[in-house]
């Protein structure tokens, strides 16, 4: 008689146990102990189209063996970028901090979703302090949050939060019949407010875009004039965005004179602190940050700074009247029961549009409770001091020109080869040291020993922004920095 | 601010940072480069402690997790009232780091008192069960820290990602399309909704809603509430989504859906979206894809099906016809995590129009990330399709879970869910006190329990009424002793019942009686 397949678990738990002990040996050490391994490669750069058939990508009828599939562990480790590598300073992330990794690793095996209490006790109540702790660093204390999946979400959150506020009704009835809503930002923020702005129904024509400084931080009497500019439009001025840290410069937007400007017209005070909001932790540094205590909202990412892993992005609201609930609950009967035998209360889930949605507090908690609140402030004044030394160290060398004075640690610069040193005068300059970015990135990606990003901005072209905020990151490292770009572009 | 270096040397061995000879720490340490006070070249962070730490961490992770995640005899649940877990957990976050095993005892605490979706008798929501190959595969994501926005910082997960859509894409039947994975099926619905209307109108992106004809979209009364959250985010309006009413079987019935649409033209209002369920919620219906597709073509409206829960059954040959007509729709959400456990999150938003609509309809072209003028072809930087700027590479776990079994394992995956469904079903149908709501067409199973001091009783409000308070005492005795997890709801106008879904492999018969068996043992007394 045939055996009955339904008889018996049809999960080979040996063998699955042993596949993840094996790929987890792979994992420590070609991920984590290579990857924030100094002497080796950053990345090892392969051509999209050379990529593709290195990593035998096709999804096939049947399935691979164990080994091949460890081989596929290791290809995937071997040809991704080292992220927490010591010289990887491309983006607003990197690094790797143990007990984040931990508390992600958790995360995934536990792998539930943070709706309800029943499903999620210990991480619904883990978020709760967490936000509570985060808010307090803000300075307030009550309010409201929840953590979104990026710091784009997060904005979003904020534009449609102020929307409801103003005119809660639309939730149901749309914005139709409302008058043209205007938001507003510095020129400076980051593209999530225009994605924003076209997600949520309101149009990127309603974005007033105000005037930066030349260290690009907003400039309050526009603000101003761009809010009264659109009501004699016949526009309502609900939502203004003020940045802290903002992504190309790093720059501080002056929030006490914001905060003025918005409660003058009755405006939603947000703050994009994605980047910047870090800088709370740091008795020295947090004054950049002064006056926050008066937004509305705040949009922070202790992924970026913090080192967490992404994603950890906290939408804070100063709220503490259930706005958040009121504003995207649905009450869905059969997640949402109001007969459970506990108190529902506890049931954050509809605060967010998501339905399923990732443990992203057990990650930033762990850390904490690794570091607390002191070393975690010793992370980020490190990185200021980074930013320090390596600013006086451009300023001594011939062919780096710093674009501007950092106030946070964006450094940025432009590195000058020897065959345009003193050609400021002539018509091309500008256009050919346009090109020597984008040369010298490709020669550090292809020889693997750094990445750092490059962009335009404005009418400058482009320059490389360094940012670091990998703790392992040594004198050294900065240094090896600067010998690095001068050696591969000195010769363009 | 005044910048103060000093460096202090006594020779030149800087070594690298992650010897741990103790002669090198205490040369670093002597050859201090300190900045304001703040020492540069030495290490802030103990990095052979740190690896320590995710050694131990990971033995507690092994034996307290998974190696005990297909056992029976521990309980699915370790119930603690919220202000009594408050005191046990220690959550409090405070100013100075605690030690090593302090911290390995709150990993222990955490996972001792989370619900263990692992479990073979967990069956509360829509995903359940462990996979060891999507899990390794989330590992090495959160080991490397990716974002998928660029070639450039996430070369390999980008292509992973459009590997993946790809064939996801040939299962939905279209010969070509586009997508993008997202943080959840709710966001996939969402862009859904955002796209058809660029589509519909493409200035809507730069003018806004205010002042344009009152845009009217049309789903099922079974659909996921997130149809509801993106009406009003989008700034649609919760008013303006037209519910269709759903036949006994929680189909949507497209006769109702044409009279819809006709209505609201003659409203003066402007359609331009269909949602249409493949796998319910509640229920787990499928909506009848032709038919409503035939009627989306007649109106010109953007057809959406949302297979969130149901797609997974396009793995089967057996099963797959439950999507029938899925190939004429304009855009599919399907979440890999999960029938197919592929592990939180996993979602995708497939689109069939190949004309880059997704990115004409998302993108914001920022110049710091998406330069023109990269040294590789910058059309792999997919990351303007998104409305998320880092973006978490969730194709990949899929990827490794569908290269481990193969389209066959997956297959045999939906079809062993389905047909221990099935089992549970005339078992269901043979037991006294046990009563289907509907015969179930995919996992979703509905019932109610009956105790028998209510069996005599005839079906009136009273008896109703009884029965409606039956479901949650169950659940409180049942995630109080640990034994099981299943979730129960009300759902248009019938009292709470059970709805027991049916995933993971490790699930066999044995636990299908004993969940009867269980339930009978937790109720019989009301």
């Amino acid at each position: 008689m045939a055996e009955d397949p339904l008889s018996h678990p049809a999960l080979d738990k040996a063998a699955g146990e042993e596949f993840l002990r094996e790929a987890f040996q792979i994992i420590l050490e070609e991920a984590v102990r290579k990857g924030t391994d100094v002497t080796e490669k950053v990345c090892d750069w392969r051509k999209p189209q050379d990529l593709q058939e290195i990593l035998d990508l096709e999804l096939r009828s049947s399935g691979e063996p164990q080994q091949r599939v460890l081989e596929h562990c290791r290809d995937v480790i071997r040809y991704s970028v080292k992220t927490c590598h010591p010289r990887f300073f491309n983006q607003l992330f990197s690094g790797l901090d143990p007990h984040a990794l931990v508390g992600r690793m958790i995360t995934e095996t536990l792998n539930t979703s943070q709706y309800t209490y029943e499903i999620a006790p210990v991480f619904v109540l883990m978020e709760e302090v967490v936000l509570k702790k985060l808010r307090e660093l803000i300075g307030w204390g009550s309010g409201d949050g929840i953590f979104c999946p990026g710091g784009s979400l997060s904005n979003i959150y904020a534009m449609n939060v102020a929307r409801y506020q103003r005119f809660p009704d639309s939730k149901q009835t749309g914005i139709w019949a409302l008058p043209r809503l205007a938001v507003f930002t510095s020129q400076e923020c980051h593209y999530s407010v225009q994605k924003g702005a076209a997600f949520l129904g309101i149009g990127t024509d309603n974005i007033y875009l105000v005037g930066v400084d030349e260290r690009g931080k907003m400039i309050p009497a526009d603000l101003e004039k761009q809010i009264n500019k659109a009501k004699s439009e016949g526009a309502c001025p609900f939502f203004v965005n003020a940045t802290c840290g903002t992504t190309v410069l790093g720059a501080f937007d002056p929030l006490a004179d914001v905060a003025d400007v918005c409660e003058r017209h009755g405006a939603w005070f947000h703050v994009d602190a994605a980047w910047g909001g870090s800088a709370l932790l740091s008795r020295r540094h947090r004054h950049l940050l002064r006056g926050i205590e008066r937004a509305d909202s705040v949009a922070w990412n202790p992924h970026k700074m913090l080192m967490t892993g992404l994603q950890c992005s906290a939408f804070l609201l100063r709220d503490s009247s259930g706005l958040l609930q009121r504003c995207h609950g649905a009450n869905a009967t059969y997640l949402f029961q109001t007969d459970k035998f506990y108190d529902v209360a506890y049931d954050t889930g509809d605060k967010t549009i998501q339905c399923g949605r990732k443990v992203d507090c057990l990650k930033l908690w762990l850390m904490w409770k690794a570091n607390g609140t002191e070393g975690l402030e010793k992370r980020v004044d490190r990185a200021f001091e980074f930013t320090r030394y390596l600013a006086e160290e451009i300023k001594k060398r011939e062919g780096f020109q710093l674009v501007i004075e950092p106030e946070f640690i964006n450094l940025c610069f432009w590195f000058v080869p020897h065959s345009l040193r003193g050609k400021e005068g002539c018509a091309d300059y500008w256009e050919r040291l346009g090109k020597v970015a984008p040369a010298i990135k490709e020669r550090m990606m292809k020889k693997g020993s750094m990445m750092v990003g490059y962009q335009p901005l404005g009418s400058k072209v482009n320059f490389f922004r360094q940012v670091v905020t990998n703790p392992v990151v040594t004198k050294q490292d900065l240094d090896f920095f600067l010998d690095e770009i001068e050696r591969l572009g000195t010769d363009l | 601010m005044a910048c103060v270096i000093q460096e202090v040397r006594s020779d030149d061995h800087n070594g690298p940072f992650f010897d741990s000879n103790k002669q090198e720490i205490f040369q670093r340490t002597k050859n201090a480069v300190l900045v304001n006070g703040v020492v540069l070249n030495g290490p802030i962070t103990d990095s052979k402690a740190g690896e320590k730490f995710v050694e131990d961490a990971c033995k507690i992770i092994m034996e307290e997790v998974i190696q005990k995640a297909a056992d029976v005899t521990e309980k699915v649940c370790e119930w603690q009232p919220p202000e009594k877990l408050k005191k046990l957990l220690d959550l409090e976050m405070r100013e100075t780091g605690e030690p090593h095993q302090r911290l390995l005892q709150l990993c222990q605490d955490i996972i001792r008192y989370s619900v263990k979706t692992n479990h073979p008798r967990f069956f509360n929501q829509l995903y359940a069960g462990i996979d060891y190959y999507s899990l390794v595969a989330r590992f090495i994501t959160e080991a490397l820290n990716p974002s998928v926005y660029t070639y450039e910082v996430s070369p390999v997960f980008l292509l992973v990602e459009e590997a993946v859509l790809k064939r996801m894409i040939e299962f939905i039947g279209w010969k070509e399309g586009d997508g993008i994975f997202n943080p959840g099926g709710s966001v996939s619905n969402m862009y859904a909704m955002n796209l058809a209307r660029y589509k519909y109108c493409p200035d809507i992106k730069e003018r806004g809603l205010s002042g344009l004809p009152r845009l009217v979209l049309f789903t099922s009364e079974e659909c996921h509430y997130s149809m509801n959250k993106a009406a009003s985010f989008l700034g649609i309006g919760t008013q303006n989504v037209y519910f269709i009413t759903t036949d006994e079987r929680g189909k949507m019935i497209p006769e109702e859906l044409e009279k819809e649409v006709q209505r609201a033209r003659k409203e003066g209002a402007a359609p331009f979206l269909v949602c249409a369920t493949a796998g319910t919620t509640v229920l787990g219906a499928f909506d009848p894809l032709d038919k409503i597709a035939d009627i989306c073509e007649r109106h010109g409206l953007w057809l959406h099906v949302d297979a969130s829960w149901g797609g997974s059954a396009l793995m089967s040959r057996k099963h797959r016809k439950l999507l029938h007509g899925i190939n004429r729709a304009d855009s599919v959400a399907w979440n890999p995590h999960k029938m197919l456990m592929a592990g939180i999150q996993c979602c995708a938003l497939l689109v069939k129009d190949n004309s880059d609509l997704l990115k004409k309809c998302y993108s914001a072209k920022a110049s710091y990330l998406f330069q023109q003028d990269k040294f590789y072809d910058v059309s792999y930087d997919t990351g303007d399709k998104s409305i998320q700027c880092s973006r978490r590479p969730d194709a990949f776990k899929f990827w490794m879970t569908w290269k481990a079994l193969g389209t066959t394992g997956l297959e045999e995956r939906v079809n062993r869910a389905l047909a221990l469904a099935r089992y549970l079903v005339d078992e269901i149908k043979k037991r006294e006190g046990f009563q289907l709501l509907l015969e179930p067409e995919y996992a979703n199973i509905c019932f109610w329990y009956i105790p028998s001091s209510l069996r005599k009783m005839k079906e009136g409000p009273e008896f109703w009424e009884k029965l409606h308070q039956v479901a949650p005492v169950i659940k409180e005795r049942m995630m109080k002793k640990g034994s099981m997890m299943l979730g129960y709801q009300p759902h248009r106008g019938k009292v709470n019942f059970f709805r027991q879904v049916v995933i993971s492999p490790q699930v066999s018969r044995e636990d299908m009686d004993f969940l009867l068996d269980e339930i009978d043992l937790l109720g019989r007394d009301l």
